[in-house]
């Protein structure tokens, strides 16, 4: 934080995204993607206005409520990985499973085979034992792949998922992706720049200074 | 609680940045030898006044006369006028277990003097073999030898001799008020002389066989005024006084057992006071440390404020992530704590075996009228080493209460923010 005023970055945002759909939000730098994002997970509270997830009012919640809600329902993607360094890439992958697991209060007995399936499933099955420098960037934003769909999130979120990777890699990792969020059922909330990116989503919605300007269907989910 | 993936992460934190987490531990572990090595000092000095205080002559505990202190009148002899079975009694103080040798002994005052010269004494009635396992007065002879039982021989001081300008083999005159009233007088030659390093014993006591005092001052071989005795542990006096008070009991004699710690409360004070200063040695000691744990943890948590912040994202507690936190200040207290009990055994044994020596800097010198030796002598207790470590972590969670708090504190939309 900077700066004393108050800054509105975000106004009479009036979204509603329906469950199993892919969503993509675009617009200019500036435009306040994160900032809503950031909202939509509950990283952040609104200075005004309310945010509900799953049903759950993120409004009345507590710190600690939200980082739980977070545990059980939300997986991220970061446009920096940041996978955690000091720990392996199954480790990075296990860390949502054992916080879902303390989160429930039931103790995973599978989640070693869930983290390696995952890592499979993103073609990293011989990289577990891996920290993240010992990994590219394209391989590490697949560890953060399988780590987002580890707590079987009912919604995934991604900031630039590509925004650090060239091209083709990010073209890889997009298809991952999808094809996750498919065979796992989850909701998508996908920033980016990249409109080829975006076309891959039922719904494209665009800001603009801090506004929705744009809100189309593109297809059925 | 299931072992989270939070006491990986912290333990793991301390291998990335390994010559900090050295350099930190190798902090406390100084901390740690510092204290249990003060404090062993100090205790080492106290144990040295006690003995010392408690050996040269007193011993550890003793019994008299009920009346017999503080006026010290020569006819309040243990048991009143008619005395007591002395082979007894000592039999059944000796029979305490805490107790290692106990010894009678009967006291008078008078003039000694020789030629022109005349001075004050106390005279001590001892049983030379016995007074041996109780005090280190006879074991502190600069020339001759302890008096010889049956005969009319004398141990003086030092300072005495040379005020009565007399040696071995010299004949000194005792003057002493009997306890019949009336002056008892005799010849004695002096047999060997000591030097215990206090002034007040080498200039004017002295001693002799106890039937050879008793005779002098006409008292019946059953009449003594004392019986000293020495402990296996000087703090083990208190209880066996007890002990000693009960058996003696039902023979009614009227008599008091006395530990050191009632007759000399000054020395017991001192000793209280101490271990009061053990606690201002951890204190320092641990405060000084506990700012620059706080610098490595601010550094160390500083660095991974984002790793936080993901922790925090994916649904981690503010808490969870202070106890993260907590957890590798925890485990740097735990290395810390075994690498400062692995230097410090070894000093502390060999500082206990072989103390150092410091008579090149100084002399004997007397405190609270106990002779003390110039040596770096160190004891050490469990408690203290236990203490201490618990001061040790202590020290390691306080310094990172701040920094977890803080760590607990970052934003996890920072996250997102691309960084
Ligand atoms: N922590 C903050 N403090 C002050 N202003 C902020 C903060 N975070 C974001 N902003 C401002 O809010 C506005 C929206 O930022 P936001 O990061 O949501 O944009 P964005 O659409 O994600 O842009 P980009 O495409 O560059 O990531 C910007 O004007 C930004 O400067
Ligand atoms: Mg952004």
């Amino acid at each position: 934080m900077s700066g004393g005023r108050p800054l509105t970055v975000l106004r009479d945002i009036n979204l509603e995204i329906e469950a199993r759909s892919a969503v993509a939000i675009v617009g200019p730098s500036g435009s306040g993607k994160t900032t809503l994002l950031a909202l939509l997970a509950g990283l952040d509270l609104p200075t005004a206005g309310s945010v509900t997830l799953d049903g759950q009012l993120l409004n009345d919640l507590t710190e600690d409520e939200r980082a739980t809600l977070r545990a059980e329902k939300v997986g991220f993607v970061f446009q920096s990985f940041q996978l955690i360094p000091t720990l392996t890439a199954l480790e990075n992958v296990l860390v949502p499973i054992e916080l879902q697991a303390r989160a429930a209060k039931h103790d995973g007995s599978e989640p070693e085979r869930r983290a390696r399936e995952l890592l499979a499933r993103v073609g990293l099955a011989d990289r577990e034992h891996h920290y993240p420098a010992q990994l590219s960037g394209g391989e590490q934003q697949r560890v953060g792949l399988a780590r987002a769909f580890a707590n079987r999130p009912k919604i995934l979120m991604a900031d630039e998922p590509t925004g650090n990777l060239d091209a083709d890699t990010g073209g890889t990792v997009i298809d991952l992706m999808v094809r996750l969020n498919q065979e796992e059922g989850t909701t998508l909330l996908l920033v980016t720049h990249d409109t080829q990116l975006a076309s891959k989503a039922h719904r494209i919605v665009r800001l603009s200074g801090g506004a929705v300007v744009e809100d189309r269907r593109v297809s059925a989910p | 609680m299931a072992p989270g993936p939070w006491w990986r992460i912290g333990w793991r934190n301390l291998g990335r940045n390994r010559r900090r987490t050295l350099i930190t531990a190798a902090g406390l572990a100084f901390g740690y030898l510092a204290v249990v090595l003060l404090v062993g000092w100090m205790e080492g000095l106290t144990a040295e006044m006690i003995e010392s205080g408690t050996s040269t002559l007193s011993g550890q505990l003793q019994v008299h006369d009920l009346d017999y202190r503080p006026e010290r009148k020569i006819y309040d002899t243990i048991g009143g006028r008619d005395g007591a079975d002395v082979d007894r009694l000592l039999g059944e103080v000796a029979a305490d277990p805490a107790i290692e040798a106990a010894a009678a002994r009967v006291f008078g005052g008078g003039l000694v003097s020789s030629g022109e010269a005349t001075t004050a004494g106390v005279l001590v009635g001892i049983d030379p073999a016995r007074e041996r396992r109780v005090s280190n007065l006879l074991r502190a002879l600069t020339a001759g030898q302890p008096p010889e039982p049956g005969t009319n021989e004398i141990l003086i001081g030092s300072e005495m001799a040379r005020q009565l300008d007399v040696d071995i083999g010299d004949e000194i005159i005792l003057v002493v008020p009997a306890a019949d009233g009336s002056m008892g007088n005799d010849l004695y030659t002096v047999s060997g002389i000591f030097r215990s390093g206090l002034a007040e014993l080498d200039a004017s006591y002295a001693m002799m066989p106890i039937e050879s005092l008793q005779t002098l001052v006409v008292l019946d071989p059953n009449r003594i005024h004392e019986i000293a005795a020495s402990t296996v542990d000087p703090w083990l006096a208190p209880e066996a006084a007890d002990r000693i008070r009960a058996r003696l009991e039902p023979l009614g004699l009227g008599i008091e057992v006395e530990p050191w710690t009632r007759l000399r409360p000054e020395m017991l004070d001192y000793a209280q006071l101490a271990q009061a200063w053990n606690w201002v040695i951890i204190v320092i000691v641990f405060g000084i440390a506990i700012f620059g744990v706080l610098n490595t943890m601010l550094m160390a948590t500083y660095e991974r404020r984002r790793e936080f912040a993901v922790m925090l994202a994916l649904g981690t507690s503010p808490l969870a992530v202070a106890r993260t936190v907590l957890a590798e200040a925890l485990s740097l207290g735990v290395l810390s704590l075994v690498a400062g009990a692995i230097i410090t055994f070894p000093v502390m044994i060999w500082f206990h075996n072989s103390p150092p020596d410091l008579s090149f800097l100084y002399g004997d010198y007397t405190f609270f009228g106990a002779l003390i030796r110039p040596r770096l002598r160190v004891e050490y207790s469990l408690e203290m080493w236990l203490l201490t470590g618990i001061a040790l972590l202590l020290t390691a969670i306080i310094a990172s209460l701040y920094p977890a708090i803080r760590s607990a504190r970052v934003p996890p939309a920072d996250t997102l923010s691309g960084l």
